[in-house]
């Protein structure tokens, strides 16, 4: 048994030589793991630069479409026509009044989610009973569209913004509360354990770990809920529209409906487009990226 | 062949036990699907020793030591320790991921209440101890797992030891109770280790119990062994190690014995 015998040579040593504390070392050397960044230019390069492309080309294609005149102009207007009308509400101002309308409805609205969701998600997450009880309610009213809710909201409110901060409320609350839920329950049950036997009392594991652990989740819920309160308002204001609602991006788009002018439609539905996407990509994305890259989650650029 | 242990002679210990587990019995599920786990265990750990727990899979080792950390309660017996809360390390590091090694060194001073300057004073010299010196800001995964298993040995340490201090008493030198911690390590790293725990354990005074399946590691570890039996777990047999205890011999002797132990249940 020689490499025994090696092994117990070494051990006649008392405590580590400098040998040992080498080899730690090296191992420590080694087995760090290495992250690899990619350069900016590289990540402009595979990020920025393909759906800028893909875009271009979208409207090459519109163009295209638009000038061989297969259907009337009513129907399918120019690119200009469309970039126009939107250029021409911005140069008016009557566009910033427009999103400024929706977004402050639906800023509010999603915070007003989040401070109903928030407790909501904890007390699923944390006492059994009212999970068995509202759990699968919860996550059924995810599918529900919201904008079903109009109807009843319009009878129960009247044409008020409290119809629209329902129907808002009612997309969004299900999506952040079960965000939480599972956010709360993908933290490795190691980890309260070990915050138990450091002696942590239930709020401070509360505080100190479990929210923090289920932080990813809780921002995915985020990301989602603001999704729905966007896409939830835009069907309220599509479908409740009255001048004591205001004018925001929803009326705009019907009204481009009733008197057939088609690059008011396609404008507005671009506007609804961007903003949607615009508030995730300064938002949400950075907050995600930020939280996951201090966990070594992230995955791509 | 002869190889002596590479640990100094221990010091003469005197005084109340850092950890008495007095007729200790679990019993998980009731009626037909019970499951004796431990029966009627005593253990009795002096200040500053240190105790292996060598068992086979299902002996109630991690058990024993869920009760002794107070994660669980005995269904019947007593467990006292002088500390006022033992420290537990696993065989995962369980390191906070948001949290740098500082941080998370510090975490069981912040739970405490113990204010940042003096806590982070506190976490630089445990991961100087643990020869982890500027690598305070560095995050979970960007360590390697023997390193992650030294930030979880500093925090352990920190929530053992509090914030240390000269002229303490063994008693307030904290109690460490560690289950497998190696386990999930690769050989080399395993043994640096355990040589490297050796040392943290003759610098601090820290009383350790350590549960582990590998006999190896006990002997090289530990002034004492205790083997448990399975399903049941009792204690079987004792064997105490010393400077110049023969650990070839040794090994030969426990693993004969454990082996006879888990034999026991093919029959």
């Amino acid at each position: 048994m020689a490499a025994e015998s090696t092994t117990a040579t070494d051990e006649e040593r008392p405590g580590p030589t400098d040998d040992a504390i080498d080899v730690g070392r090296g191992l420590d050397a080694l087995d760090t793991p290495t992250e690899q960044r990619t350069p900016l230019w590289k990540r402009f390069l595979t990020g920025v630069v393909p759906p800028i492309v893909a875009v271009v080309l979208f409207v090459v294609v519109w163009q295209i479409l638009w000038a061989s005149a297969i259907w009337p102009e009513f129907k399918l207007p120019s690119p200009e026509a469309v970039f126009g009308t939107i250029g021409q509400d911005f140069a008016e101002g009557r566009a910033f009044d427009i999103i400024w309308t929706s977004i402050s409805r639906a800023v509010l609205g999603f915070l007003l989610a989040v401070v109903v969701a928030t407790p909501l998600g904890l007390l699923v997450a944390t006492v059994p009973l009212v999970r068995s009880a509202i759990g699968p309610i919860l996550t059924g009213l995810q599918s529900l569209p919201s904008v079903a809710w109009v109807p009843a909201a319009v009878l129960w409110f009247g044409l008020t913004d409290a119809t629209i901060y329902f129907v808002v409320l009612m997309g969004a609350v299900p999506s952040i509360a079960n965000g939480l839920v599972s956010g709360i329950d993908q933290v490795p049950p190691l980890l309260p354990r070990v915050g138990f036997a450091m002696g942590a009392s239930r709020s401070q594991s509360a505080r100190l770990i479990m929210l923090p652990a289920a932080l990813p989740g809780f921002l995915g819920g985020l990301k989602q809920g603001w999704a729905f309160s966007w896409r939830s308002l835009m069907a309220a204001e599509i479908i409740a529209t009255s001048p004591s609602l205001g004018f925001g991006l929803g009326a705009y788009l019907n009204e481009g409906q009733s008197l057939s002018d088609m690059p008011s439609v396609m404008a507005a539905i671009l506007l609804i487009l961007i903003v949607g996407i615009g508030v995730e990509l300064l938002f949400f994305r950075p907050a995600e990226l930020r939280v996951l890259r201090a966990r070594g989650l992230a995955t791509g650029p | 062949m002869t190889a002596t242990l590479e640990r100094h002679a221990p010091e003469p210990r005197t005084g109340p036990p850092a950890l008495d587990v007095r007729g200790v019995s679990k019993v998980f599920g009731t009626g037909q699907d019970a499951v004796v786990a431990l029966d009627g265990v005593d253990l009795s750990v002096a200040p500053g020793e240190f105790v292996c727990l060598l068992g086979a899979s299902g002996c109630g080792k991690s058990t024993l030591l869920n009760l002794v950390a107070g994660l669980d309660r005995p269904t019947s017996g007593t467990v006292e320790t002088t500390s006022a809360r033992p420290a537990v390390m696993f065989q995962e590091a369980a390191l906070l991921p948001w949290l740098d090694a500082g941080r998370n060194v510090e975490l069981p001073l912040r739970l405490a209440g113990i204010g940042r300057a003096q806590r982070r004073e506190r976490a630089q010299e445990l991961l100087a101890l643990v020869r982890l010196e500027g690598q305070a800001d560095k995050r979970p995964h960007e360590l390697s797992g023997g390193m992650r298993q030294r930030v979880a040995l500093a925090r352990a340490l920190a929530a053992a030891t509090g914030l240390g201090g000269e002229g303490k008493s063994r008693e307030e030198a904290g109690v460490l109770l560690m289950d497998e911690p190696f386990g999930a390590l690769d050989a080399i790293t395993r043994d640096v280790l355990q040589a490297e725990l050796l040392r943290v354990w003759e610098a601090t005074g820290t009383t350790v119990l350590f549960v582990t399946h590998d006999v190896r590691e006990s002997v090289r570890l530990a002034e004492r062994v205790v083997l448990l039996s399975s399903r049941p777990g009792r204690v079987v047999r004792e064997w105490a190690t010393s400077t110049d205890t023969d650990a070839e011999e040794l090994h030969g002797d426990i693993t004969g014995e454990l082996r006879e132990v888990i034999s026991a249940h093919g029959r």
